[in-house]
């Protein structure tokens, strides 16, 4: 249905699946890890990964070279990843749903507050400042069939509105599930 | 006139000599300072002419511009260092002192060796955690050459001439040599930057990191070229090295950062993150 999905090069660089010992070598090794798992999050429009699961994908098993990252490794890549830059790690671009379970992260290939000014600048692209839409219509509706946002976890289009809301720049209201949003 | 001058007068007569001859001297020098200066005039005129005739060639084709940094360099004028000297304001009209080059071709050709350079740099500052530090000529030019270092095309000066105004972003990749890499490498050189030229095997490296690389360091580089990776048993089975001195060869290069470590293997292989870069980004 969709195009494959594109590894970089680093992908068939077989020390890639080795956590290297040298500090800084390290580093360049996590960047790339996480670069490439956001990308590939983005391309299957996946918003969390089960980490038990993706280490059987071609996401951590390269099959061709025989090699993969354990679980062990691929939480390590992961928990870096949630960390941001200032304590050492890559930015937050993920976030453990179960800290103490460490077994599905959300990937942020767009962080939520990303996502919020997206929507406000599809708003206002819209002409929609004012109006009331429900948060079904935002996420499945044919108006934004081709927003990027389409077809986008719930969980995570209701923390992006939450941002807006606390920016004051939305409203949410209705019952759980049913939720409905408007834009100011 | 060779025999000494007796009594007082003699004074007065050496004296005499004496400032004769200098004026003399002072007179061959400026006949000759007048007529090198000629020379020189032409030279440069006529090199002028020639820089100005090809100018567009000399940017557009490395293989021109490489001949032509040649030919300069065995007259003695380098075209780096005459272009260095760059006005205090960049705005200085043609003609009014300063570079040589500057005059000739604009402000051009130093910006375009400076232009490479800092994209050097900047490629070797972003790749340093992943290669240690050192990174192939050509992977570099090819990078470079993309013109993915910095943004998109650069400006050109404004001080150009309109008729050499060729703008750095329409460059191609095939545009730029391994020699113009090199040179502005070398242009670096009186920053004191550290950035240095290495030979390992048949491939030139550029190091960004003021570090030697010793003998065995170099000859398990060279191995890893023509292997792609290299084991403690394969050096010490190729090089006859004991196993100790391989394990340390390799502990300093991993420590350098200059290998990346796969365990996954039977045995320890180490590979060279170089052909990390090949068509990366």
């Amino acid at each position: 249905m969709t195009a494959p999905f594109q590894f970089p090069p680093t992908y068939n660089f077989p020390p890639f699946f080795t956590p290297q010992p040298n500090t800084n070598t390290r580093h360049s090794q996590l960047q790339k890890w996480s670069s490439l798992i956001q990308s590939w999050c983005r391309h299957h429009r996946q918003y969390r990964i089960s980490l038990i699961e993706a280490v059987e994908t071609p996401l951590f098993h390269n099959a061709a070279l025989r090699k993969r990252l354990d679980l062990r490794e691929a939480r390590a890549v992961v928990d870096w990843m949630s960390k941001s830059e200032e304590e050492g790690g890559g930015g937050r671009r993920a976030e453990w749903i179960n800290e103490s379970g460490k077994a599905m992260a959300w990937i942020w290939w767009k962080r939520p507050e990303e996502w919020a000014d997206i929507l406000v600048d599809w708003v206002e692209g819209t002409g929609q400042r004012g109006s009331v839409l429900t948060v079904y219509e935002l996420i499945q509706g044919d108006m934004t069939m081709s927003q990027e946002f389409h077809g986008m976890d719930t969980d995570v289009m209701l923390r992006s509105l939450n941002i807006l809301v606390k920016r004051g720049k939305a409203q949410i209201f209705g019952a759980e599930g049913q939720e409905g949003v408007k834009f100011f | 006139m060779s025999r000494r001058g007796v009594g007082l007068g003699a004074f007065s007569n050496r004296n005499q000599t004496t400032q004769s001859w200098a004026t003399h001297g002072a007179n061959l020098r400026s006949t000759h300072t007048a007529s090198l200066q000629t020379q020189l005039s032409v030279f440069q005129s006529l090199l002028h002419t020639f820089a100005l005739e090809h100018s567009s060639e000399i940017k557009s084709n490395p293989t021109f511009r490489a001949e032509f940094a040649r030919m300069c360099n065995t007259i003695g004028v380098d075209p780096l260092a005459a272009s260095n000297v760059k006005g205090k304001n960049g705005r200085r009209g043609l003609g009014e002192g300063g570079s040589f080059w500057t005059q000739i071709l604009g402000g051009d050709m130093n910006d375009f060796y400076f232009e490479v350079a800092v994209r050097v740099v900047e490629l070797c500052r972003e790749t340093r955690s992943e290669n240690g530090g050192l990174i192939g000529v050509g992977e570099c030019r090819k990078r470079v050459g993309k013109g993915k270092a910095i943004g998109s095309g650069l400006e050109v000066s404004e001080y150009g001439c309109s008729c050499v105004r060729s703008s750095w972003g329409k460059r191609e990749a095939n545009l730029l040599d391994s020699d113009d890499i090199l040179r502005a490498v070398r242009s670096l050189e009186p920053l004191g930057s550290g950035f240095s030229i290495v030979t390992v095997g048949s491939k030139q490296y550029i190091r960004s990191v003021p570090k030697e690389l010793n003998t065995d360091q170099a000859t398990v580089l060279e191995a890893i070229q023509v292997l792609g990776y290299v084991s403690v048993s394969m050096l010490r089975l190729n090089l006859k090295w004991e196993k100790a001195r391989a394990q340390t060869v390799i502990d300093d290069l991993l420590a350098d950062g200059l290998v990346w470590l796969d365990a996954q293997g039977p045995e320890k292989e180490y590979w060279s993150p170089q052909n990390l870069l090949e068509d990366s980004g």
